[in-house]
């Protein structure tokens, strides 16, 4: 079963084996890329003939930075603050986050997984990593890699709750895109 | 009739294998040592092949029969990049080799898309050094059907996979098509896709043997795997070669892998216990393939004798 609400994929011509094989291919990255359960729509127009491949999505909801809190256990001791680690998968971006907002020297990290701040100032909603911007990073390498090689006339339009991927071997012109756009609405409101 | 065969087996004793087969006047093609295990790929005189699979047995060792033995096939994809490797090109290129093949993957430089795929005289000319060649193409008929211009001029025969269903009409140029193998982004492990594997190497198989069989029409002066010997005894530098086949057979000839400037007179010079020379039977040309020096043997029709 689709974890993804919506799945449509339309390729022109006589190419069903190849509209079956895409839709195995883009679950398949999805997957690898752990994007399957941020992408709520998918619709995915293919022209052979043209030859163009379009892909637009509807995101679900959007995904909060990550702060210092998502990465350890804040506590207030005598000094300052210590952060117990729990997610190592960010350590170096929290400790560079730490180290520019109060300056290294009231930073210690006495052991592996615990590091003291020298301050009175909380640090518990220090923003880490924005998870949003990786997310779409993420999507856009995605994308690149489930386009066929050669459509290298690429355009990424990417909103806070869809994307639009359009790639082509020819150039693109404004034309085809307002057409593809009009075929993808169309299979939206099939 | 020289059988081909693989024998895996434990390091222990192994060259009592080797000394055999030599005795029996077979040909030792590879040899792959991993760790403790060795993987030997044998000519061996198919009247013999009894002696050999006794010791074999003997030694714990395991012997199967590797048809595509002592012959070079390339795999040819659209590029190098990520849409058409790892998964189907590898698992291509492993089969072929587990079934004896000496198989080179080749990534065409701008063999992408479907108008504008192309391919250069550098890499057809490469690829018509091997004895056959597998191209890889995706799950559309039609680009299918277009990028024919990629292996329009290759003369040795194709084998055209991809993943729709399509009839060999559709094909002209190619040898067979293999279906249901397209784009796909995950290994090949269910029975089906092993069956579709299995298919390619037995195509393959059968464009080797129309290959065969033209060449027994007008049969080559000596056999390659007498030339590989001869050579390996007469010029021992080929043994320092950092290849892991130093010498790589072909149907027609063998590719020597020692720079072509420095070695071509030596590899020429060499000589059989007939008194014949190798440059008087075969044409030793530089490899598109590096440096290496590609040798070529004449047929019966050229040179007028056979030993």
């Amino acid at each position: 079963m689709d974890p993804m609400e919506v799945f449509k994929i339309e390729v022109t011509g006589q190419e069903e084996f190849g509209a079956k094989k895409y839709r195995e291919l883009i679950m398949d990255i999805l997957q690898d890329l752990g994007l399957i359960r941020s992408i709520g729509k998918l619709y995915v127009y293919v022209d052979i003939m043209k030859p163009v491949f379009a892909v637009y999505g509807l995101l679900r909801s959007g995904i909060p930075p990550l702060t210092v809190k998502d990465v350890g256990d804040v506590l207030k001791v005598q000094g300052g603050y210590q952060v117990k680690i729990n997610d190592e998968e960010h350590m170096s971006d929290m400790l560079r986050v730490l180290w520019n907002h109060y300056g290294r020297e009231r930073v210690e990290q006495p052991a592996r997984d615990i590091v003291i701040i020298a301050s009175d100032a909380s640090p518990a909603d220090l923003m880490v990593a924005d998870l949003e911007a990786e997310f779409l990073q993420d999507l856009t390498d995605a994308l690149v890699r489930i386009a066929p090689e050669g459509f290298r006339n690429r355009r990424n339009v990417m909103t806070k709750d869809s994307f639009f991927f359009i790639a082509a071997e020819e150039s693109l012109t404004p034309e085809m895109i307002s057409e593809i756009k009009e075929k993808i609405g169309e299979m939206e409101n099939a | 009739m020289l059988e081909p065969v693989m024998f895996t087996g434990g390091l222990y004793k192994h060259d009592l294998v080797v000394e055999l087969v030599e005795d029996l006047g077979g040909y030792v093609l590879q040899k792959n040592v991993t760790q403790t295990e060795i993987i030997l790929l044998i000519l061996i005189p198919s009247e013999d092949t009894a002696a050999l699979e006794a010791l074999s047995k003997e030694l714990r060792g395991e012997l199967v029969r590797a048809p595509l033995a002592g012959t070079e096939v390339a795999v040819v994809t659209p590029t190098l990049a990520i849409h058409h490797l790892p998964h189907t090109a590898c698992d291509i290129a492993e089969y072929l080799r587990r079934h004896g093949s000496k198989t080179n993957m080749l990534g065409l430089a701008r063999g992408v898309g479907r108008e504008i795929a192309q391919i250069n005289e550098y890499e057809t000319a490469l690829i018509n050094e091997h004895d056959a060649a597998v191209f890889i193409f995706g799950n559309f008929q039609e680009c299918i059907k277009k990028k024919e211009c990629l292996y329009r001029n290759i003369s040795v025969p194709v084998v055209v996979t991809g993943g729709p269903d399509m009839s060999k009409g559709d094909l002209p140029y190619a040898f067979e098509y293999v279906p249901s193998i397209g784009r796909v982004a995950h290994r090949a492990r269910k029975s089906t896709e092993i069956g579709t594997l299995d298919k390619i190497v037995e195509v393959v198989g059968r464009a080797l043997d129309k290959t065969r069989n033209a060449i027994a029409k007008d049969p080559l002066t000596t056999s390659p795997p007498r030339v590989m010997d001869a050579v390996r005894e007469q010029v021992p530098e080929v043994e320092f070669s950092y290849s892991p086949l130093p010498i790589a057979l072909n149907l027609t000839g063998c590719r020597v892998k020692l720079p072509y400037e420095g070695y071509k007179d030596k590899v020429a010079a060499v000589t059989f216990d007939e008194g014949v020379k190798l440059g008087e039977i075969a044409t030793i040309r530089p490899s598109r393939m590096k440096d290496y020096i590609l040798v070529r043997i004449l047929p019966n029709s050229e040179t007028g004798f056979v030993f």
